[in-house]
């Protein structure tokens, strides 16, 4: 297992300098000096070459590579154009919300995609396999912006049920559950059509397995046969491939995040890219893109410890 | 098993019952300002954004104060002040009374440093793009530490409405210079009625009351402290959502609504409405006269006669805006009524005669072309709802008359970085004033090039009937000099003005004292007279 | 399934049976029909709109749907059934080149990684590291470095659509690459390029066909998202995902502007959905259950 895991860490590290080497450029290709945006339009042209100096803009590419790994390592990422603020702290201050609004979205919709799934894998072929199929369709092709005006047309403005502006503070307090209601529905709202998709899928394959089909001829309760071991087996592949699909929620949290106001890296993102704000981008690029890393590799090892098969593999 | 599912779905209805009521909380003796952006800094030698200034004037106070006529000037952090005969030396009389929000007492050192700093005369030295506002100053002096000397190389009639602005702010000198770079950013230390908790960028500010403040400008009802104890600015882009917070109670005042929920909302029971009736702020689009094709006069010209400004006040801003003629708003000190008959009307017709006698043919592709030249120009504006829709109503109408208005959005905040260039040939923006001098001067002294004299207007005849303006030794003389200008440019059409705009400032029956100022666009000012009332 | 053996070494797709299959779904009829129908509105939109998609008619600002205008008319005042036309042709543009783009690109890894085995592991992997980031982030960054605007999104689907085709094609090569007859066709002396052309591509069309009708959509969907967030399609172009962008402004006063474009967009995705699914229970009945 710690063989396997090495390996596979070994492997992220090519991926990490990747990414950052394409964070680097990233700034290097934007059509605007950095040290003309930090100076302001009134500067002096000494005052921008000062800060060019400052920046280490007027050392070869190589040396720059060099500094930016350097500040990278000491967890610099820069300062925001707009603001002045460190990139860094404004990153620490929205990932906390954006984890928040995925987990919270994740943390219905994957139970009700299960169910979905599996009654839909038990009866299937029957009205209510066609029924949350096409639901689950539906669900895949519905833009996410489309659910979340919904909800805040009706549910928000309408019918004035819940807040839909922002967060409302740590979630252990009330306005803060009220404010992540609507957000939380909206970006889980496109994640159950896969989950039930996926759980299906698998359900099926284990429902015609030979170890069920045992559990079955021995006469066990058709209720615990489903569950223990069908879905119960099932679940790694779905685990697995719901971990994957971690990327496709993200998409769908940048969106929900600007409909809502809500203050995460999504939105910090779209913000930074529509205000020019380069090192902010860039930060918040990077950081996304570490995550993913991450979460990859995660999901590679729990797989690993799950399924003893593809260790061997 | 049946029995808890049903226990399960009373809960669940329960709860959702107590939803409503349960969101709509605030707390008490908090009232939660919506708006629209945030603003880069909030230093006043520094910023020149409204969303700097709304915040500036809660945080902050001025020598002298403005009332709600827009004309009338009244005492500030300076009880009473003369003017020496000259009209150059101002004599300030300071309160004695006044301290900072860290408890220090204001003194006439204080004032000279701010003005100073404003004027770009103190180190290290801050850029006000606005120093101009300050007059020619010879000499910032405190006399004792209760008396402040403005001494001007020359006389500036309208010196006193402009300390009146946020960028006359009285700063503390020790901590702008602790946070350096970060004055405005991560603290600030000023007399208002408000101090600074803090800030979260693009989310939300939060000052506290300033519990010794008793200084407010008689403009108010209340003089100080504040009634509440917090208030919150927070930033919600979404027109949408501000009014659905407004309407469910989850923010309490805004001043930025878009037109077209204005008479829906003032028929909501749950608010109520404030207007200012001396309100100056305009939306224009201005040309840069030595670029090509903007350069024609027959193309200027046309441009006024292809864009419908009554249409477009009903379209962008559903009527809540009036339309415009002339540069100034003919309720402001010094407007000319003459020039207002001499900028052309609305007359698709008109304009493609213009056009036709000027030499621009029509081309293959309905756009026009002279001497090998074809009609078409670029024009930047911040990317915002209003300038969005105006830009592609005016396209509209001028591809109609033959001329190609290619259009660039910018982001607020790269957006003045691009309009101090030459990249463009036109540009759309608005911006407050308080009379035709202060208008005037802003836009069209050459040496006001490049920005924000976008225009490029190099005239020294207007430069002339400026300084006689500015100076403004007898109203007469001013009048006279202003009118020259505002004809001239009426006839050489180097700008559109495509609407005035209206406040109003809507409020929830929650709080009261949430009278529209107006002050360079700022709705609330002071925030003195805020109360909860429920 | 035992059709399987019978048909010879290659299990070549068996257009009238599977036309005939997928006809016989309902759903996938009415989809296929659907997206027949919408690929021509795009295409003829200049002749089927009623109204110039950009003229303003400042007396309707925001009305609702009435005779005049059949989907009511947005902020500007501009024909949103008009809108909504030109708005399929250019999201369907948009969608079609960068699956275009894509997959050739990712074909070609494809392809290339089952042919020449020393290639594999490195291309694939490769294709694995691409595969690990979601495609918004592309869509960031390349908003990032070229500016917003259609460009940028195009670029960024095609990239993220590379590694998807990659597998697929890679997939369906290595099966016919372990058949009997390329063996035979090398041993006569075939070009490599001849044996990719001649006897690879064909064989992989069906899951490629399949896997694009799929990938549209999802495709729309990201475009149409990435506008919507303004980092797509800019003003005045008619794009869905920006027009229902600039509806959400005044969602409490005039719905319409913003449901119009969602709906034609949710239509399109759904109906390639649909018709994707169907095409792989008709044209790969392995993966039938």
């Amino acid at each position: 297992m710690a063989k396997y895991a090495l390996q596979r860490l070994a492997l992220a590290i090519p991926v990490l300098l990747g990414v950052l080497l394409v964070g680097f450029f990233l700034m290097q290709v934007v059509p605007t000096d950095p040290a003309i945006i930090r100076a302001g339009p009134q500067a002096t042209q000494d005052v921008v070459e000062a800060i060019r100096e400052e920046l280490g803009l007027n050392k070869p590419l190589w040396q720059q590579f060099g500094l930016y790994m350097w500040r990278l390592f000491q967890g610099d990422l820069g300062v925001s154009i707009i603001n002045n603020v460190a990139v860094t702290q404004e990153l620490g201050d929205t990932i906390g919300p954006t984890l928040e609004l995925m987990v919270a979205s994740l943390f219905w919709s994957i139970p009700l995609g299960i169910l979905m799934g599996t009654l839909a894998a038990y009866w299937r072929g029957s009205l209510i396999d066609r029924g949350i199929m096409a639901i689950s369709v539906a669900g895949v092709s519905v833009p996410v912006f489309f659910i979340g005006l919904l909800m805040i047309w009706l549910l928000g403005f309408q019918w004035q049920l819940l807040p839909f502006t922002g967060r409302g503070g740590p979630l252990w307090t009330m306005d803060g559950i009220m404010a992540i209601i609507l957000p939380a529905l909206t970006l889980g709202g496109v994640f159950v059509g896969p989950v039930a998709r996926m759980t299906r899928t698998a359900v099926v394959d284990m429902l015609s397995a030979d170890h069920v089909r045992t559990a079955r001829a021995k006469g066990l309760n058709e209720f615990l046969v489903v569950l223990r071991h069908a879905l119960r087996n099932a679940l790694i592949p779905v685990i697995t491939l719901i971990g994957l699909q971690i990327g496709f929620l993200l998409g769908g949290a940048v969106v929900t995040e600007t409909i809502f106001s809500w203050p995460g890296v999504g939105r910090l993102a779209v913000g930074a890219i529509l205000s020019s704000d380069f090192p902010m981008a860039q930060g918040t690029i990077i950081v996304l893109s570490l995550g993913f890393i991450l979460i990859n590799l995660a999901v590679d090892l729990l797989y690993a410890v799950l399924d003893p098969r593809v260790r061997l593999s | 098993m049946r029995m808890r599912w049903k226990t399960i779905a009373t809960a669940a209805f329960g709860l959702a019952m107590a939803l409503p009521a349960a969101a709509q909380q605030q707390p008490r003796n908090q009232i939660t300002i919506m708006r629209e952006i945030d603003s880069d800094r909030y230093d006043p030698h520094r910023t020149t954004a409204l969303a700097g200034g709304e915040v500036l004037t809660m945080l902050s106070d001025t020598l002298v104060s403005m009332d709600f006529d827009m004309r009338t000037i009244r005492p500030g952090l300076a009880e009473r002040w003369e003017v020496s005969p000259d009209g150059k030396t101002y004599t300030f009389h300071l309160r004695r009374d006044v301290t900072f929000c860290d408890g220090r007492a204001l003194t006439a050192d204080d004032v000279v440093y701010s003005i100073n700093r404003w004027i770009g005369r103190t180190t290290p030295r801050v850029v006000s793009p606005v120093a101009w506002r300050a007059g020619n100053v010879k000499e910032v002096r405190a006399v004792d530490p209760y008396t402040v000397e403005y001494e001007l190389n020359e006389p500036f009639g309208e010196l006193l409405s402009q300390l009146t602005q946020f960028f006359g702010s009285i700063v503390d000198r020790a901590t702008v210079e602790r946070l350096g770079d970060n004055f405005g950013v991560q603290g600030f230390n000023g007399t208002g009625p408000y101090c600074w908790a803090s800030w979260t960028p693009r989310s939300e500010l939060v000052l506290t009351r300033h519990p010794t403040y008793r200084w407010g400008p008689p403009v108010l009802q209340n003089r100080g402290p504040a009634h509440v104890e917090r208030v919150v600015w927070r930033v919600i882009p979404e027109a949408a959502a501000r009014v659905a917070a407004l309407q469910a109670g989850q923010a309490d005042i805004t001043q930025y609504i878009p037109e077209a929920f204005w008479d829906g909302m003032r028929r909501v029971p749950t608010l109520r409405t404030s207007n200012q009736e001396n309100y100056f702020w305009d939306v224009f689009m201005g040309f840069k006269v030595d670029k090509p094709v903007v350069s024609d006069l027959a193309i200027r010209r046309a441009a006024h006669m292809a864009v419908d400004r009554v249409g477009l006040a009903r379209a962008i801003w559903s009527g809540h805006a009036t339309p415009a003629r002339n540069i100034v708003n003919p309720n402001a000190l010094d407007y000319d009524a003459q020039s207002d008959a001499m900028v052309p009307n609305y007359d698709p017709a008109a304009a493609r005669r213009t056009l036709d006698e000027a030499g621009w043919r029509m081309g293959p592709d309905g756009v026009r072309v002279k001497d090998g030249q074809r009609a078409t120009f670029l024009m930047y504006a911040i990317n915002n709802l209003a300038n969005q829709r105006a830009a592609e109503i005016i396209q509209q109408g001028l591809r109609q008359v033959g001329i190609e208005m290619r259009v660039q959005l910018f982001d607020a905040t790269v957006a003045w970085g691009r309009l101090a260039t030459q990249e463009f040939d036109a540009y759309i923006l608005s911006y407050p004033y308080i009379s035709a001098t202060d208008a005037l001067s802003l836009y069209w002294h050459s040496r006001n090039r490049p920005s924000p004299n976008r225009m490029n207007w190099n005239d020294p005849q207007t430069d002339a009937w400026l300084e006689e303006a500015r100076r403004g030794l007898t109203p007469e003389a001013r009048a006279t000099a202003t009118a020259n200008i505002q004809r001239r440019l009426a006839e050489q059409a180097p700008w559109l003005t495509l609407a005035r705009n209206q406040l109003t400032v809507f409020a929830t029956q929650r709080v009261e004292g949430a009278r529209a100022h107006g002050l360079y666009g700022i709705g609330i000012y002071r925030g003195l007279d805020l109360r909860v009332v429920r | 399934m035992s059709a399987t053996a019978s048909a010879g070494p290659v299990t070549a797709p068996r257009r009238p049976s599977a036309f005939r299959m997928l006809m016989k779904d309902t759903g996938a009829a009415i989809a296929l029909v659907f997206v027949v129908l919408i690929v021509l509105a795009a295409v003829f939109a200049p002749w089927l709109a009623p109204k110039d998609p950009y003229e303003t008619d400042l007396m309707s600002i925001m009305s609702p749907p009435s005779a005049d205008y059949w989907f009511g008319t947005d902020g500007q005042g501009r024909d949103i059934f008009a809108r909504t036309l030109y708005g399929l042709q250019v999201t369907l543009f948009m969608g079609l080149t960068s699956l275009i783009i894509g997959g050739v690109l990712g074909a070609l890894v494809g392809f290339l990684a089952a042919y020449y085995k020393r290639l594999d592991g490195l291309l694939m992997r490769f294709m694995d590291i691409l595969l690990s980031f979601p495609a918004i982030l592309f869509g960031l960054a390349l908003a990032a470095i070229f500016g917003p605007g259609l460009t940028s999104v195009i670029i960024a689907l095609s990239i993220a659509t590379i590694p998807l085709m990659a597998r697929i094609v890679r997939g369906a090569a290595v099966v016919v690459m372990g058949l009997d007859y390329i063996e035979a066709a090398r041993a006569v002396g075939m070009t490599d390029k001849r044996i990719m052309l001649r006897h690879l591509a064909p064989n992989c069309l069906s899951p490629i066909f399949v896997f694009a009708t799929l990938r549209l959509g999802q495709v729309i969907l990201l475009g149409s998202a990435l506008s919507f967030l303004g980092l797509g399609a800019q003003p005045p172009v008619a794009e869905l995902g920006a027009m229902a962008s600039q509806g959400r402004n005044f969602l409490f006063i005039a719905p319409h502007i913003s449901v119009v474009p969602s709906i034609a967009i949710f239509a399109v995705v759904l109906a390639f959905n649909v018709l994707g699914d169907a095409l792989r229970d008709a044209l790969d009945p392995r993966l039938r259950i």
